[in-house]
């Protein structure tokens, strides 16, 4: 349901996404991997519809929502008036949808969002962007600055969501033994090109991911992402 | 950088125009008036242009300069040259001194602080004998030394003139100086400027300070040309006329000041002519002279941002390169 | 002490427009980083309008509450002007908005001339305390005091308001669920309007205002945000009662002349003192 043909993306004169095309099948989760300044926030900021293309398509069947890099919180706001934010392009605006699959958030509705920790604060991310109902959920580092036992928790959610909802899952993750044990399949972005796509089981073991880790990382351009 | 020749014969031009100008203008006290209005401006454009601060209250500096002369040569009967000396220093000096604290303020909240700045400079005049009280300074003697004094207007102008020409060489002096340079990083990013070791505080301070010398200077020159001094002698509209000037002209350009003052003054000279036409109701002149104002500060702000001086610099620019690759315009 | 009394009510009534204005200031401040310099001029409007349409046809309220309504949409035009194009720093926006006070000045002339002008209000005196106090006063305390709640109500129980203080807060993540943060910049502006425009409709009939109100207004406004750290109403209505009332006692006991240069003072100090508070605010 996303289709992304040789697409092109420019800050200024650089190019970050230099000719990228990936697919995401309806209810897929595919992750998307590679060094800094490869090039996965810019895909994933287009493909929420926050970057215009230079050229090349982004074509959407149904709604996308981000959960950003780093959260993201109305910090002086409450968790409710955050996901109840997050339903701004939506008419039917349900709470409960969302702590029916969080029930987690139900009981910290009251708090307010800059006091949480980084794993609530996570959830809440990705609670609001839930509540636009998306077809797809493109989430930004999703493990950054948390601790392995609450990224699990999250994961879990967000298999359950999979299995229940049919949501699709585009990650962007630097933690590449969580990207491919929650996503099926895989998808290696260097310099703004695309290396390798395929099953998670098969990259993992392959040589492509490792050169993109620990490759010519020397002459790599950093690619600045606007935030 | 060798200048390219067209800007070097509009130069000699401007000049050569600016030295017979007023052997022929009937109205000098307007052709003063702006050449004053572009030596202020010239500071506030570096001053705007380069450390990226709005000074909204320029004419405070003014007021400091023209009270030196005023107060200097009627209340401690200073001698006039010297009193148009100490002019610039004092308005300088009152920058350094008001500006450490001020300058901490960013944006918006230094915008209001010199506004502020002007209004209780206003107020002060008001309220001691010594600046003037409620009736001004008058009685400021013909600017000269020993018994050789000026007399009439055009004396005045031609030094007007030159003290423009100076202080466009100094800003040029300036600006590809050193400090000049360090000053040019602080417009781009203060935090990156502090990492390339300008010292952040005094280079805004002095460039502060610098921009007052030049309006001190004007006033003084102003006290003895009108010669009177008192509060409504720098309304805040007058301030917000430097810095409309300024944006007109070009900001962080060593012309730009020359380049607004002539624009603005012209086109409100003709607005005047044209507003005081029988058939045109009395009120017409305000009407007319705030609503250019306004369009203009407007228009200048979103479509022309950068001034007439870097726009066709650039236009100039364009034009030559395609010229140079065979391009026909 | 009825001549405090008297002093305190005159005050607070003055200082609720610095407050009514200074709260305009913040809502625009918030949403867009912008400080709008024409917020003393839609004072001046509301006057102005609400003047002629009481002197025409409009009765009490209804002529009042029209000009609020006019002076909203009005603050709407004036931040397409200084916010509509995309890409336009807060700074130059500022100057923008100097400009446009500079074409308030030149409408106000030419639809109502260069006179103070002064609509009629509440007649009447009532006794608080021992003194006498006119009744507009008091008016405009409990108008202000009433604005002040439903504008706290707005922001935290709306769905706008909390559109508006999320888009301030953090407008990326407000972009990210799809609020149009140019959009919620113009609805900032409208209500600005609104509230320049009450001040100028419950300040006139006490004290007329003319065309280079405009300026006067502006700072007390500006002073008064400035005590809110150009973000809380709350302190703003403190800061703008404080400002009016400290103001009328210099008046009444000290020089009549010099209470906007105190005021003034007061607003630098204040300013230089925060300004590492306010230098962390501009670096987010």
């Amino acid at each position: 349901m996303l289709h992304i043909s040789d697409l092109v993306v420019r800050y200024g004169s650089a190019v970050a996404l230099d000719g990228v095309s990936l697919e995401v099948g309806r209810g897929e989760m595919v992750a998307l991997v590679g060094p800094n300044g490869a090039g996965k926030s810019t895909l994933i900021n287009t493909v929420s519809g926050l970057l215009t293309p230079a050229s090349g398509s982004v074509v959407v069947e149904g709604t996308v929502a981000q959960v950003p890099e780093g959260r993201q919180m109305f910090p002086d706001m409450s968790v409710e008036d955050n996901l109840l934010l997050g339903g701004w392009s939506i008419r039917n605006r349900q709470l409960d949808e969302v702590f029916d699959l969080l029930p987690d958030l139900a009981g910290m509705r009251r708090r307010k969002a800059g006091r949480l920790s980084g794993g609530q604060q996570q959830m809440v991310a990705i609670g609001r962007a839930l509540m636009a109902r998306p077809d797809l959920l493109a989430i930004d580092e999703l493990s950054l600055g948390l601790a392995p036992i609450v990224v699990a928790e999250l994961a879990e959610h967000l298999r359950y969501l999979n299995a229940e909802r049919g949501t699709a899952v585009l990650l962007v993750e630097q933690e590449v033994t969580l990207a491919f044990d929650l996503c099926a399949r895989a998808c290696v972005l260097e310099a703004g090109r695309v290396v390798v796509t395929g099953p998670s089981a098969e990259l993992a073991a392959s040589d492509a991911v490792h050169k993109a880790y620990f490759g010519d990382l020397a002459e790599l351009a950093d690619v600045e992402v606007a935030r | 950088m060798s200048r390219p020749q067209p800007r070097t014969v509009l130069t000699v031009l401007v000049c050569v125009g600016a030295c017979v100008a007023p052997l022929v203008l009937n109205d000098l006290t307007f052709f003063m008036h702006m050449v004053m209005a572009a030596v202020v401006v010239t500071g506030l454009s570096l001053l705007m242009g380069y450390s990226g601060q709005a000074s909204l209250g320029q004419g405070a500096f003014v007021a400091a300069g023209a009270l030196t002369v005023a107060a200097g040569t009627t209340k401690l009967e200073l001698p006039p040259l010297v009193a148009l000396l100490l002019a610039p220093l004092v308005a300088a000096a009152f920058a350094a001194l008001v500006g450490v604290p001020l300058l901490r303020l960013h944006g918006h909240y230094l915008a209001f602080g010199t506004l502020a700045l002007l209004l209780m400079v206003q107020a002060a005049m008001g309220m001691f004998d010594a600046l003037g009280g409620a009736f001004g300074i008058s009685g400021i003697p013909p600017l000269g030394v020993g018994d050789r004094v000026f007399v009439g207007q055009l004396p005045y102008v031609y030094l007007a003139l030159g003290c423009l020409g100076l202080v466009l060489l100094l800003s040029h002096r300036t600006v590809h100086s050193r400090f000049g340079r360090g000053i040019q990083a602080l417009a781009g990013s203060q935090t990156a400027a502090e990492s390339a070791g300008v010292p952040v505080n005094r280079s805004k301070v002095t460039i502060f300070a610098l921009s007052a010398g030049y309006a001190g200077l004007a006033g003084g020159l102003s006290a003895f040309f009108t010669p009177y001094v008192s509060p409504d002698s720098f309304p805040a509209l007058e301030s917000f006329t430097y810095v409309i000037m300024a944006v007109v002209g070009g900001l962080g350009t060593i012309w730009g000041g020359v380049v607004g003052a002539v624009v603005v003054s012209v086109l409100l000279q003709v607005l005047n002519t044209v507003s005081s036409q029988p058939g045109l109701p009395p009120t017409a002149a305000p009407i007319m002279q705030y609503a250019t104002y306004g369009t203009l500060l407007i228009l200048a702000l979103l479509f022309m941002p950068r001034g007439v001086v870097p726009t066709v610099d650039s236009g100039v620019e364009r034009m030559r390169s395609r010229q140079r690759v065979g391009v026909r315009a | 002490m009825s001549e405090f009394v008297t002093y305190l009510v005159t005050g607070i009534a003055l200082g609720s427009s610095f407050a009514l204005i200074g709260s305009g200031f913040v809502v625009v401040h918030r949403v867009t980083r912008v400080v709008n310099f024409a917020q003393g001029s839609l004072a001046v409007l509301g006057a102005m309008l609400s003047a002629s349409l009481l002197a025409g046809r409009l009765p009490h309220v209804v002529g009042e509450a029209v000009t609020v309504a006019v002076c909203g949409v009005v603050g709407v035009l004036v931040g397409f002007i200084a916010i509509g194009r995309r890409g336009t720093p807060p700074l130059i926006s500022l100057i923008v908005t100097l400009g446009i006070s500079m074409l308030f000045s030149a409408a106000i002339i030419w639809l109502w001339g260069q006179d103070p002008v002064s609509p009629p209000g509440l007649d009447g005196f009532a006794t608080v305390l021992g003194a006498e106090v006119e009744r507009q006063r008091l008016l405009v305390l409990a108008v202000t005091l009433v604005s002040f709640a439903a504008l706290s109500l707005f922001f935290s129980r709306t769905y706008l308001g909390k559109a508006l203080t999320a888009s301030a807060s953090n407008p990326y993540a407000a972009r990210l669920v799809g609020i149009d943060v140019r959009r919620m910049g113009l609805v900032a502006f409208g209500l600005s309007g609104v509230l320049g425009g009450l001040a100028g409709v419950l300040l006139a009939p006490s004290n007329a205002l003319s065309f280079y109100s405009d300026l006067p207004m502006a700072l007390g406004g500006f002073a008064a945000a400035v005590f809110g750290g150009l973000v809380s109403p709350l302190r703003t209505l403190v800061g703008g009662l404080g400002l009016g009332v400290a103001g009328q006692l210099t008046a009444g006991y000290l020089d009549g002349s010099y209470q906007t240069e105190v005021a003034l003072l007061l607003m630098l100090i204040i300013m230089i003192a925060r300004s590492r508070t306010f230098a962390n605010e501009e670096a987010k």
